[in-house]
């Protein structure tokens, strides 16, 4: 249960959020808008990156905005970024090890547990490859191991299939679906792309302009007048 | 994450170590054997500079002026306990990490530009402290300075001759780049890769980016410390002129020239700074001719080589592996 109440968020004049209100229970939600609707800058405050003007988010009965972005990733906090972020200059291995090296346990396990994510996403091939030498779709696969590794409780995904083909999306939402049920992690995913979020999340917030236009079940959603109004003429390509 | 493998560029290093553990007492005679001593110093000073900005992309400019805090305590240990030279130069380099840290406190909240000008003003401020106060030379009070000849200076007892002097700093420096090398290969290595990628992406991913990043300021001053403990053991006594800000700048601009991202880039830029002098000085030119090739040397890396000559050096060696390998 993720609570984002009230949430406004203000950068000089622009009000990039303004009383978002939600609160997201299904094991995968989804978030809509059209660019620079503030559907990243919902993320950043959930993790810790962008101050809330006014405003709480209270996840799993944690008030999540009172904690160091840091300690939100040991509480079990976990994103990917727009732009990927993973270290050329580490392996794929070491990319997802950085991930459960800040949780408690010992490092065993913790390579015995990175071992398996990337089997899991398909990257047990590549555990010692370097991060540069990384194609896009393999980066997103690293990201969405990375997100799965210590003992996550919220996962969130920032335009996971950003630059990817169609079967590369395919894999990445049938990935991403699992998530929940290896982890038991609720999972929040923001996207542009209307097919894979009606394919993988069951409900949905649609903002527009910082603006909460809609919110619950994502098939009610994408019916709603409203939301089909914000995404005619801004269509993404 | 292979915590024990060993790199052809790591076997490069330990042979090369045993060459100058072996040869170069052998071969050099007592001018270059003071020579060498020093270039091994700044070799282990280099690395923490190197260190620093390799793997998080800060500029330090401190680092001969926390050489010069970790020669102070050296000396000064030395006058006033007969304590085992091996106990003062770990004390010398505990307490310039300590100082290390101190500096990154104001320093953490930079970035840029603007931590490098903080790390210079600290430069500059140890400049005056050696100015003023001078190196304990034996005398009394808490600066240890007196006037006339210093009192003796007890070297380690493995090490009582210059040539035994030249191998155990050879040995310190090696075991000084297998500590980089094994910080770099564990936990912090990768939470420096993270900050280094973005801080927000290392936040996203747990790390601690201010702890981290002091981690890394006390690494490079705990080198620093080593540095100027064995250099200060090297000659017995210390003169402020060796530690002025300015060098700390040469030695940060020599580092990137050298090769941030090498060990033998901290070996190149110690080369350049202390033999290159002493060469020219042989030859009969003079020795501030070096600075002119050293501003070559860093147009040339800011120009054509962003990983200086060992970057250079390593990618000609990749591109004949590669030869040979369309070749074969
Ligand atoms: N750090 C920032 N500083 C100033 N303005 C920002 C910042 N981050 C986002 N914005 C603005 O906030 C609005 C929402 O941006 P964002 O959340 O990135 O949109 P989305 O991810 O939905 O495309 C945009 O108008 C953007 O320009
Ligand atoms: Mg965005």
């Amino acid at each position: 249960m993720i609570e984002v109440n009230d949430v406004t968020v203000r950068f000089g004049g622009v009000v990039a959020l303004n009383a978002v209100q939600a609160s997201f229970s299904q094991p995968v939600s989804g978030i809509i808008g059209p660019n620079g609707a503030g559907k990243t800058t919902l993320m950043n405050v959930l993790s810790g990156f962008v101050q809330v003007h006014s405003g709480s988010v209270i996840c799993q009965g944690v008030n999540l905005l009172s904690m160091a972005p840091h300690k939100r990733a040991k509480w079990g906090l976990r994103r990917s970024f727009q732009k990927e972020e993973i270290a050329n200059d580490l392996t794929v291995l070491e990319n997802v090890l950085v991930q459960a090296d800040h949780v408690p346990g010992n490092t065993a396990d913790k390579l015995a547990q990175v071992h398996d994510l990337l089997a899991f996403v398909g990257m047990a091939d590549k555990t010692d490859t370097p991060g540069r030498s990384l194609n896009s779709f393999e980066r997103r696969l690293t990201d969405i191991a990375k997100c799965m590794a210590g003992q996550p409780r919220l996962v969130m995904f920032d335009e996971p299939a950003g630059g990817l083909s169609v079967d590369e999306t395919q894999r990445l939402g049938d990935l991403i679906l699992q998530v929940h049920d290896r982890t038991g992690a609720q999972v929040l995913v923001i996207d542009h792309d209307v097919e894979l979020i009606s394919r993988i999340c069951s409900e949905t917030l649609v903002l527009d302009f910082g603006k909460r236009i809609a919110f619950g079940p994502t098939r009610d959603v994408l019916a709603d007048p409203k939301v089909k109004s914000a995404y005619l003429g801004t269509e993404e390509v | 994450m292979r915590l024990w493998h060993i790199t052809p560029s790591g076997w490069a290093g330990l042979i090369f170590a045993a060459l100058a553990f072996f040869l170069f007492p052998a071969l050099a005679g007592n001018l270059w054997l003071s020579v060498f001593i020093s270039t091994g110093c700044f070799t282990i000073a280099v690395a923490g500079v190197s260190f620093m900005y390799a793997r998080l992309g800060m500029v330090s400019l401190t680092q001969v002026g926390l050489m010069g805090l970790g020669g102070w305590v050296m000396l000064r240990l030395n006058h006033a306990y007969g304590l085992p030279f091996e106990v003062n130069l770990i004390l010398a380099a505990l307490v310039t990490m300590v100082c290390g840290w101190i500096m990154a406190l104001p320093a953490m909240r930079m970035r840029g530009l603007y931590l490098a000008l903080v790390t210079l003003m600290a430069a500059g401020g140890l400049e005056i402290l050696f100015a003023t106060y001078q190196f304990p030379n034996g005398g009394d009070g808490f600066w240890g300075v007196k006037t006339g000849s210093a009192a003796p200076f007890t070297r380690p007892a493995l090490a009582t001759t210059p040539e035994a002097y030249l191998r155990y700093v050879v040995v310190i420096a090696l075991l000084c780049f297998l500590l980089i090398e094994a910080h770099r290969r564990m936990k912090p290595g990768r939470a420096w890769a993270m900050i280094r990628r973005s801080e927000a992406a290392a936040m996203a991913a747990g790390v601690n980016v201010t702890f981290y990043k002091t981690w890394a300021f006390g690494i490079a001053g705990l080198l620093a410390g080593v540095a100027g403990g064995l250099l200060a053991g090297s000659l017995g006594l210390l003169d402020d002129a060796t530690f002025r800000a300015s060098e700390s700048v040469l030695i940060f601009a020599l580092a990137v020239v050298g090769g941030a991202r090498y060990w033998y880039g901290a070996l190149i830029a110690a080369t350049l700074y202390r033999i290159l002098p002493a060469l020219l000085n042989n030859w009969g030119v003079d020795a501030d001719l070096s600075f002119v090739i050293f501003g070559a040397g860093l147009l040339h890396a800011v120009i054509t080589a962003p990983d200086g000559i060992a970057g250079q050096i390593a990618g000609a060696l990749k591109a004949r592996k590669a030869a040979k390998g369309r070749a074969s």
